[in-house]
């Protein structure tokens, strides 16, 4: 018997006895309808809660830092066992499966100023690796180029040149102001642009632009606190797209040489000068052997896979430093909550069940003689009981497709009374992102992957409401089934 | 003793109904054979185990002794599934009471033997149709057997009997249900199929003269083939 055929004489049948169908399949819908619904809701707010969470930060992005405390044996780990953040601790972390790069960071210790004509602001300064970072970095370039190597070249986050004074401007406006309110006698003043007063301007292209980063150190003479300038004649080559990560929103990045060279330039105001060179050179070539970044960051290749890595980098003894930790949590939290509900959702899954299979029981006590003639006529012991599972399997998925219609319209009602009360604001904790692009939260959703298991899930229930049917309806004698009426 | 196609042989059947201690023997040492093309017919009065007898013969029964062999196989030793294949591509049945699908048309009910042999769509329905019209019922394809009358709905029964093109026909009383005339007619439609195609038919009946028209009567009583009666030529 050909597949299709044996579909149409399902259908046949389960059309025949359509209120039969219809009331067995009402059961079968309220079941999926209650399931999917209930885990629809746990989805949709286990997603706010996700989107909560990246408010504080992407959470593809983490920072890896070695672990320092073990939690589940409360106790520290001793320093010389601590994870040494070197090329080698590179090379291990790149190995783990979901990691689509890192970035080892060395940061300057102090702060520095980037000076680009009349404007200037202040910086944090990072040196990456140049060939580790770009591989990070190939998509986040949103003006000019990524760093190619040359120590000359920099590139800085999107909110640097937001962030930047012109400083000209601002003095000119101080006098005025100054002038202004001499005249009038008020004695109010303005704060200067150093204590927070000034506006921030906006934002202006620095892009092939040259710059200039200044750095200033102290130094002690006869405990005279003296003060020395550097200055550093960079280019800026390129401009990073705007970040979840708030993190870094006011760094400049540079060759990795370039901050190690300024960090001990600063490093001798601190005790340094005085020793000859060769125990300097010394020195220096040791620091070269031990080099370690100050920190990682790696990127994840889907927040899908954010729990796995966290995991494998906590096993491998790094902390990590992102909000993604939480995910576990979240995740575990939600997943309990899935099970009750949709544990409590299937008990009436399993009365529909019942259901089908008193429909399909019936069904056989009516169609003996029909089974008898079937059986007479040429159908196998295989065809019957293949045609009683399908006919099963079909209002199982009636009831699922109608259960799945039902559970939608629920969620939209859920989602258009939830967004108009306010209710998703509060679950937001107060961190949404808001703003036309933004995507407005929803308390329920029916991803497809749900969508397809509630139909698939129903059918398989019909299947299973029908074994037992099936298998009594072939083995019915076809002699005594053609003699019953 | 081997058989071909359309051919059957019955050796040494006995047969009782019951389990256990009760037991109603029902059929005594049984031995007959059918050629092929035969028109066969099975007399005997109420309770003689002709309809018995024909069940054996469809392995619809199995008997408690003896070997019943059609077209060149044992039925007896099949199991449920492998009777079902068998019946399917060498056996057709034409009942009393027509047994007709009553929710199918005359050509859903021919086309259902078809259905489940796997036949394509196209195919079936021409053949469906063919045996249709070769039955006289042309002009009645689409109607459900509540449309139709007794004679035409033994003529769907016979129809869909033929459509696989089985070697041998077993009908169990086909005029039993059905005024004179019909009587005749569906006897001349059975007769007219058997020389056409060379297709066996053993006929169950109790009705002289529908017996009179087979080549060959065997009479049954009390469970024994009492009479075996060859028509002249």
């Amino acid at each position: 018997m050909k597949i299709i055929d044996s579909f149409r004489i399902v259908w046949r049948n389960l059309w025949r006895m359509k209120l039969r169908t219809a009331l067995t399949s009402v059961g079968v819908m309220i079941g999926t309808a209650a399931i999917v619904a209930m885990i629809a809701l746990s989805l949709g707010l286990k997603e706010s809660a996700v989107k909560s969470l990246e408010n504080f930060g992407n959470l593809t992005e983490m920072d890896v830092e070695p672990m320092y405390y073990i939690q589940e044996e409360d106790r520290m780990i001793p320093e010389d066992e601590r994870k040494k953040l070197n090329m080698e601790a590179v090379r291990e972390l790149k190995q783990i499966p979901g990691i689509a790069a890192v970035m080892p960071m060395k940061r300057l210790y102090e702060q520095a100023k980037l000076k680009v004509g009349r404007r200037e602001g202040y910086v944090e300064l990072i040196g990456v690796d140049v060939n580790e970072s770009a591989e990070y970095r190939k998509n986040d370039v949103e003006k000019g180029a990524y760093l190619s190597g040359s120590p000359q070249e920099i590139v800085v986050a999107y909110d640097v040149p937001r962030e930047m004074r012109d400083v000209e401007k601002e003095k000119r406006d101080a006098r005025r102001r100054n002038a202004d309110s001499n005249r009038s006698g008020g004695g109010g003043g303005f704060m200067p642009p150093d204590m927070g007063g000034g506006e921030q301007t906006a934002a202006f292209n620095l892009v092939d632009k040259a710059a200039t980063i200044v750095l200033t150190r102290e130094y002690r003479i006869d405990d005279e606190p003296k003060y020395e300038k550097k200055e550093v004649r960079v280019r800026v080559v390129g401009q990073l797209r705007q970040s979840e990560n708030r993190r870094y929103s006011s760094a400049v990045y540079a060759p990795l040489g370039v901050v190690k060279e300024l960090n001990d330039w600063v490093n001798r105001s601190r005790g340094d000068e005085g020793s000859d060179r060769n125990t300097r050179r010394t020195r220096e070539e040791a620091k070269k052997d031990k080099f370690e970044f100050d920190q990682m960051t790696v990127k994840v290749e889907s927040r899908e896979m954010v729990e796995s890595v966290v995991k494998a980098l906590k096993e491998k003894g790094y902390e990590v430093w992102s909000p993604a930790r939480e995910l576990e949590t979240i995740n575990k939290f939600f997943f309990v909550i899935q099970m009750v509900l949709g544990g409590i959702a299937a008990i009436s899954l399993l009365v529909a069940t019942i259901g089908i299979v008193n429909t399909m029981i019936m069904s056989i006590l009516e169609r003996t003689k029909e089974i008898g003639i079937m059986k007479v006529i040429g159908a196998t012991v295989l065809n019957i009981r293949w045609l009683f599972l399908m006919e099963s399997g079909f209002i199982g998925l009636i009831g699922g497709l109608a259960g799945l219609g039902m559970a939608w319209g629920a969620v939209e009602l859920v989602n258009y009374f939830g967004a108009s009360g306010g209710l998703l604001d509060g679950l937001n904790m107060g961190y949404g992102r808001g703003g036309e692009e933004a995507e407005p939260s929803k308390l329920a959703v029916i991803p497809a992957w749900l969508a397809l298991f509630a139909i698939g899930f129903s059918f398989i229930i019909g299947l299973l409401a029908g074994i037992f049917p099936a298998i009594r309806a072939s083995r019915l004698s076809a002699l005594q089934a053609i003699r019953s009426e | 003793m081997a058989n071909g196609i359309g051919e059957l042989t019955v050796t040494g059947v006995n047969h009782s109904y019951g389990t256990g201690k009760i037991k109603v023997p029902v059929l005594f040492d049984i031995n007959l054979h059918v050629n092929k093309g035969e028109f066969v017919a099975l007399c005997g009065s109420s309770g003689s185990g002709k309809s018995t007898l024909l069940n054996l013969l469809a392995g619809l029964t199995k008997p408690e002794e003896g070997s019943v062999m059609v077209s060149g196989a044992e039925i007896s030793s099949y199991s449920e599934n492998e009777l079902c294949l068998f019946r399917r591509k060498s056996m057709g049945f034409i009942f009393q009471s027509y047994n007709l699908l009553p929710n199918l048309t005359a050509l859903e009910n021919v086309e259902l033997p078809l259905i489940f042999a796997g036949e394509g769509v196209k195919k079936r329905r021409a053949k469906a149709t063919e045996i249709l019209e070769r039955v006289g019922l042309e002009g009645r394809i689409d109607h459900r057997p509540n449309e139709l009358s007794g004679g035409q709905q033994q003529r769907v029964s016979i129809a869909r009997a033929l459509v696989n093109q089985p070697g041998i026909i077993l009908a169990d009383e086909p005029t039993g249900n059905l005024d004179s005339k019909t009587e005749q007619e569906i006897m001349n439609l059975m007769k007219q199929m058997n020389k056409e195609n060379g297709t066996t038919f053993i006929i169950v009946t109790h009705e002289q003269e529908v017996a009179e028209q087979s080549d060959r009567v065997i009479y049954l009583q009390d469970g024994r083939v009492v009479q075996k009666r060859t028509r002249p030529a």
